[in-house]
C-alpha cells in the first residue's frame, strides 16, 4: 500500500479520540443512543487504523479470541445470576423494589462486556484478513 | 418503452394499494405504550433500546452475541494455516 504523510499524520492524532469515542458510547449506552455494540464497532475502527499507519498494535489473535471466549462466558453468567434474585433468567439482577440508581449497575456491566467482546471480535475478522492478504 | 410504461403502472397500483391499506390499519400501540410509561423505573435506562435489549428481551442480545462468536471462530476456521491450531 502506498504510504501517504498527511494520511498517516491525521490516523495517528485522530486514533486516541476515537478509542475515547468508543469508550464514551459503551458507557453512556444507557443515556444516549448508542451501547455495546456500536461502541464496540467504533473501537474496532480504532484498531483498523493502525493497519494503516502500520504501526499494529496487536499481533496475536490468540489471546484476543480467549478474551472474547471468556468475555461471553462472563456475559452469561452474569445474566443468569438473575434467578437468584428475581426468580427468573436473563433479566436485571437488581430486585424490583430498589432504585433506579442501583438497577443502572447492571446495564453499565452488561453494556462494557458486550462491548469488549464485540470489539475483540470484530478485531479478530479485521487481523485474519489483513494476515490472509499479505 | 412499453416495458417501462408498464412498470411505472404497476409500481402506480402498488403504491396506492398499499397507502389505501396503511390509512385503515389499526395499529396496537399497546407495547409501546407500556415501553414509554414503564420502561424507565423497570429497567433504569433512560434509552428505551438499552431498557428493551438488556432486560425485557435480554436472551436476544446474548445470542446475537454467541452468533459473532460463532461467526470469529469460523473465519478463523477457515483462515488458519494447517500447522497453526488456536
Amino acid at each position: 500500500m502506498k504510504k501517504s504523510e498527511i494520511l498517516t499524520c491525521i490516523c495517528r492524532i485522530l486514533f486516541p479520540f476515537i478509542l475515547i469515542y468508543g469508550f464514551y458510547v459503551i458507557i453512556n449506552g444507557h443515556l444516549s443512543p448508542g451501547g455495546g455494540f456500536q461502541g464496540g464497532a467504533i473501537l474496532a475502527t480504532a484498531i483498523l487504523i493502525t493497519y494503516i499507519v502500520e504501526v499494529p498494535i496487536l499481533e496475536d489473535i490468540v489471546i484476543l479470541v480467549k478474551i472474547e471466549k471468556y468475555s461471553f462466558f462472563i456475559i452469561i453468567l452474569v445474566a443468569m445470576t438473575s434467578i437468584f434474585t428475581r426468580g427468573s433468567f436473563f433479566t436485571n439482577f437488581v430486585p424490583e423494589h430498589m432504585s433506579m440508581g442501583v438497577k443502572t449497575i447492571f446495564l453499565l456491566i452488561l453494556n462494557f462486556l458486550i462491548g469488549i467482546k464485540v470489539s475483540t471480535g470484530l478485531i479478530t475478522i479485521l487481523t485474519t484478513f489483513m494476515e490472509e492478504g499479505e | 418503452m412499453i416495458k417501462k410504461i408498464i412498470t411505472i403502472i404497476l409500481l402506480v397500483i402498488i403504491f396506492l394499494s398499499f397507502s389505501s391499506i396503511l390509512i385503515d390499519l389499526d395499529v396496537d400501540n399497546y407495547a409501546k405504550n407500556y415501553l414509554f410509561n414503564n420502561g424507565l423505573e423497570e429497567t433504569g435506562s433512560k434509552n428505551l433500546i438499552t431498557a428493551i435489549y438488556l432486560d425485557y428481551r435480554l436472551y436476544d442480545s446474548l445470542f446475537e452475541a454467541g452468533l459473532l462468536l460463532v461467526t470469529v471462530s469460523g473465519i478463523i476456521f477457515i483462515s488458519k494455516r494447517d500447522d497453526d491450531v488456536i
